[in-house]
């Protein structure tokens, strides 16, 4: 299977004044094509930042990140804007909508300038969300508002789907409808997808788990059979 | 307990000190035009009121030809008049070595002993000596445009006799606060002087020993002037009398009250202004600081905090900012102050001139200020600390938008936010639009200035006066004698005059000026009309300065009741063929032959206007010092000269203190706004940034709103700004002058082009801010 991301010895560290906080300590993974992996760790453990310089939001302090071959480590800013206008789709805890814009319009905000986006309608369909496509998000619940994030990711059809903690700030039965969202875009569209939780019960919708403590992966976990989410509980 | 409180507090300030600094530019702009003009004013009013006790300045003033002394005790023996002191008054030519032009002034009588009234202040020197004759006293003025010391001889001829004078003094009077030339616009200190000297030997010069042809008087207390100023003309009819008047028509003390009204309208509207737009700007900033600490002063209360101790905390925020602007207000407006009391001291000759700040000006400067921030914040204020905090613990929903009706299809999604978010607040939309006007208009108030002054030169100098010379004779000269004045050297063309003192008459109301007549197709003077177009004079009738036609209420083709001052003192009803407009001073125009019929007289004139050959004009000064008749010479060229001097300085000041002020609007009012765009949709434009958009894109939305917004106010700017200038020019119409409305297009245009240049200059400092917008850090923490 060919890798998306190749991480090498990534490290983090954030200068705090006399102290040096040790965020990621050498970090080594892949992210396969196609392939759902969840990151799994407790708060703390270093998982937002590693996805954060997968992402290219942040720079890692040592080590590379190789994107296909691309050496996002030593891109410059305005790379890095390419690289995730083209490439990633973020889904974060609390949504991050654009108030001013409706669902649809929040997808259409990413289709504008993506290369070769789908129709802002299709990805809210994809996620369920067909008939409330000319709400604001002040007119839709948590769950709802997750998955037209959900759909604004996913429009521009990534190679890379990163969500960080997409259900922090939902209920179960919610949370559990945003990650039907997030499986069936990753079967259908085949995105590489990372998801970050602090809770164990969701690794069972992953092909892999990658178990993180204190700014390291600790071991890796294969799912032999993959579970559909609407199967998972908590 | 408020300890960690004010810690937080300090914090806060610093966390928007850039917005502190716009409010606080912003109200120091306001209590700086605020204290500078009221401390000038009451500079000025006390320093005239001191000044008129010290040295005596008499309540009744009366011109006449001559009189005996014997008439003064008479008008003494006036019931209402408690003291009278009569005295001579001579026109002069005065020549001093080494200054080409011709200058002309009045010579003074000194009372024997101390004076009664207008007493001088004496700037150096000594008072002329009993019984010398050749002693005399220079103004201040002329002294110091000349730099004459004591010991300095001038060359003077009175009733065309030339003497030479000793300078052993130089003094000031408050009658002569503002020293205007006959027929001039400005205060000329080089060309124009007044002298003092012993009664006697200029009685003896003037032919008038024993005479008199001025009073001053004071009045008992109690006693109405309208009363007295009839029982005097009375008196003095028979003598001549030019009709007498109170301290309210004589010339220095009416300027002095119109710079006092112009001080008085600076004083209230451009501090309204600039506290408005303050408490505009403090009310967007405490709102916005209120809507961010929404969960910080819920875990307060929670933590028992009251919601007076809550309040009393952001009433503090508000007065730090308050008091920095207004120290900074008073700081500048003092010295904004002083600097404008210097250019009145240039202009007006007092004697001394105490600038100071009084302590009712400072109160008044917190005191509006307060009030400003009170009524921006207080509500936003009390209503956010007293909130449940329950309710304001739970984080806040996504703002509510709707689509707007403005929007097309084809708009882009960030142009549909910059449209929804202009919607969804219109007050505050409005609000900003009426603050980037406001300073559009200002800056185009501070060009009218320059446009009008430029028309009046433009109009008076080159379209109605285009004499060289004017000469006034001292008694009505046939016009035979302007042959000998033709045949002078350089002499082109010249055009006799001839002007009387008169009272016009319309229904109650009466008013005091010169009669003029004037050639029928007269090349050197011309009647013009608002559109400078020519006036002819009517045969019979008269033309009267539009200013004249509005006091008394008359339109063309009333009749007036005209009654002559002098020579045959006839009362005549006289039509009024038309109005002609002019800028300075108010007359009536009649045709010469007309008037001289009126008067009963030939064919005389007081005065003439000469066309002149520049390169003979010194030999020409010459000639005209050796003719008898001749009182007086003025030249236009150095009068077109001396008024662009005096008032190129004052409007670049003007100008440049206008600019400043209005761009600290338009920057306080933009940077505001964006800055509070941007702390309002960080979060917003990072998560943008985090999808892909690129820096350029994301500015797009914070300045876009902002354009759009600047956009709208330039043209309401415009519009306001030609109000502004409108109401300016109109509530500036005196007797004294008249300032014409006329702004020029490259005013509006210069006025927009600023506004647009602050626009970017603010954009440009948070457009920094949008570049180092924290993507991570935005997306951790939920607001
Ligand atoms: N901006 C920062 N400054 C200092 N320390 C930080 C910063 N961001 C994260 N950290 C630290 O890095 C470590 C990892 O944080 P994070 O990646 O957010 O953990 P997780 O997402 O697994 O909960 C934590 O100890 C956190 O305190
Ligand atoms: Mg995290």
């Amino acid at each position: 299977m060919e890798a998306v991301f190749a991480a090498r010895a990534v490290t983090k560290f954030y200068d705090m004044g006399e102290v040096r906080v040790h965020a990621l300590r050498g970090v080594d993974i892949e992210l396969y094509s196609g392939e759902m992996m969840v990151l799994l760790g407790p708060s703390g453990s270093g998982k937002s930042t590693l996805l954060n310089i997968l992402g290219g939001l942040d720079r890692a302090s040592g080590g590379s990140v190789l994107y296909r071959g691309f050496d996002i480590t030593a891109a410059k800013d305005r790379e890095l804007t390419q690289y995730r206008r083209r490439h990633v789709g973020f889904v974060f805890q609390f949504y991050n909508l654009i108030p001013s814009l409706t669902a649809l319009e929040n997808v259409a905000a990413v289709t504008e300038i993506a290369e070769n986006p789908m129709k802002p309608a299709e990805a809210l369909e994809l996620v369920g969300l067909a008939d409330r496509m000319h709400h604001f998000p002040s007119q839709l619940s948590g769950g709802q508002q997750q998955r037209v994030a959900i759909a604004r990711a996913i429009a521009k059809r990534p190679s890379v789907l990163l969500c960080d903690e997409p259900t922090g700030a939902l209920d179960s039965e919610t949370g559990i409808v945003v990650l039907e969202a997030i499986d069936k875009v990753n079967r259908e569209l085949g995105a590489a997808t990372a998801v970050i939780t602090h809770n164990a019960d969701i690794a069972g919708m992953a092909d892999r788990v990658i178990h993180m403590s204190n700014g390291g992966v600790s071991h890796v976990e294969l799912n032999a059979n993959r579970r559909n989410p609407r199967e998972l509980h908590w | 307990m408020l300890r960690a409180l004010d810690r937080k507090l300090f914090r806060d300030l610093w966390a928007v000190r850039g917005q502190v600094i716009a409010i606080s530019c912003v109200l120091a702009g306001g209590i700086a035009t605020y204290v500078m003009s009221a401390s000038t004013l009451e500079s000025l009013q006390q320093t005239q009121s001191r000044m008129y006790r010290e040295f005596r300045f008499p309540e009744l003033f009366a011109g006449l030809k001559q009189a005996p002394l014997s008439v003064a005790t008479r008008v003494a023996a006036v019931p209402g008049i408690a003291a009278v002191e009569a005295r001579v008054v001579a026109p002069a030519n005065i020549e001093l070595a080494g200054y080409g032009q011709p200058v002309s002034g009045q010579v003074v009588g000194l009372p024997l002993g101390a004076g009664r009234f207008n007493l001088l202040h004496l700037h150096a020197g000594r008072m002329p000596e009993p019984g010398r004759d050749k002693e005399a006293l220079v103004s201040d003025g002329f002294a110091k445009a000349h730099q004459l010391q004591p010991g300095f001889e001038l060359a003077v001829t009175i009733n065309g006799r030339k003497q030479r004078l000793v300078v052993v003094g130089v003094a000031s009077s408050p009658e002569f606060t503002y020293q205007l030339a006959p027929g001039s616009i400005v205060p000329d200190f080089k060309t124009y002087c007044i002298l003092w000297m012993n009664a006697a030997p200029l009685e003896g010069s003037f032919n008038m020993t024993g005479a008199f042809n001025q009073l001053a008087a004071s009045l008992e207390r109690g006693a109405r002037v309208e009363d007295a100023v009839q029982a005097v003309d009375a008196i003095l009819r028979t003598y001549g009398g030019l009709g007498a008047h109170g301290r309210k028509d004589q010339i220095s003390h009416r300027f002095l009250a119109e710079e006092f009204k112009q001080l008085e309208m600076m004083a209230t509207l451009f501090p309204a202004i600039f506290l408005s737009v303050a408490g505009f700007l403090l009310n967007v900033v405490v709102g916005r600081l209120m809507a961010t600490q929404r969960g910080q002063i819920a875990t307060l209360k929670a933590f028992g905090y009251t919601t007076g101790a809550i309040v009393w905390h952001f009433v503090k925020f508000t007065a730090v900012i308050v008091t920095i602007g207004t120290l900074l207000g008073i700081a500048g407006g003092a010295w904004m102050g002083s600097g404008m009391s210097r250019l009145y001291m240039d202009v007006y000759r007092f004697p001394y001139l105490e600038y100071s700040i009084g302590g009712g000006v400072v109160a008044m400067s917190f005191a509006v200020s307060l009030a400003a921030a009170g009524v921006g914040t207080l509500f936003s204020v009390l209503k956010s600390a007293a909130e449940s905090p329950a309710v304001a613990m739970q984080p806040a929903n996504p703002g509510k938008y709707r689509r707007s009706f403005l929007e097309m299809p084809w708009f882009s999604q960030p142009s549909r936010m910059i449209v929804r978010n202009l919607e969804r607040r219109p007050v505050k939309s409005l609000l900003s639009i009426g603050g980037v006007a406001m300073s559009t208009a200002i800056l185009i108030l501070g060009g009218f200035w320059g446009d009008a002054v430029d028309y009046m030169v433009f109009a008076q100098l080159r379209r109605a006066q285009l004499d060289d010379l004017t000469v006034t004779f001292f008694t009505p000269v046939s016009t035979r004698g302007l042959h000998s004045l033709r045949s002078l050297p350089g002499v082109t063309y010249a055009e006799p005059t001839r002007s009387v003192a008169a009272r016009f008459r319309f229904a109650q109301r009466t008013y005091r000026t010169a009669l003029q007549g004037m050639e029928p197709e007269g090349q050197l003077r011309r009647l013009l009309d608002a559109k400078l177009g020519r006036v002819e004079l009517p045969p019979e009738g008269i033309l009267l300065t539009d200013h004249l036609a509005t006091m008394l209420g008359v339109k063309p083709g009333d009749t007036v009741t005209v009654e002559l001052l002098e020579g045959s003192r006839a009362v005549r009803q006289v039509a009024v063929a038309g109005v002609v407009s002019e800028y300075i001073g108010v007359t009536a125009y009649m045709r010469r032959d007309a008037l001289n019929r009126f008067l009963r007289e030939g064919d005389v004139a007081t005065g003439a206007y000469l066309a002149v050959d520049p390169p003979a004009m010194p030999e020409l000064y010459q000639r005209l010092k050796r003719v008898p008749a001749v009182a007086g010479v003025a030249a236009r060229a150095q009068a077109l000269k001396s008024f662009y001097e005096t008032l190129a300085a004052q409007m670049l000041t003007f100008a440049f203190f206008n600019t400043l002020l209005a761009s600290t609007i338009a920057i306080g009012v933009v940077y505001n706004t964006v800055r509070i765009s941007l702390s309002e949709r960080g979060r917003e434009l990072a998560s943008l940034r985090v999808l892909g958009y690129t820096r350029g894109e994301v500015s797009y939305i914070l300045l876009g709103e902002l354009t759009v917004l600047v956009f709208l106010a330039i043209p309401v700017g415009l519009v306001m700004g030609h109000g502004l200038a409108y109401f300016m020019a109109m509530s500036a119409q005196t007797e004294l002058f008249r300032i014409p409305f006329v702004v020029r297009p490259s005013t509006y245009a210069m006025a927009a082009l600023v506004v647009a240049l602050a626009t970017a200059g603010s954009a440009f400092l948070v457009g920094r801010k949008i570049n180092h917008l924290d993507l991570v850090e935005v997306l951790k923490a939920r607001e």
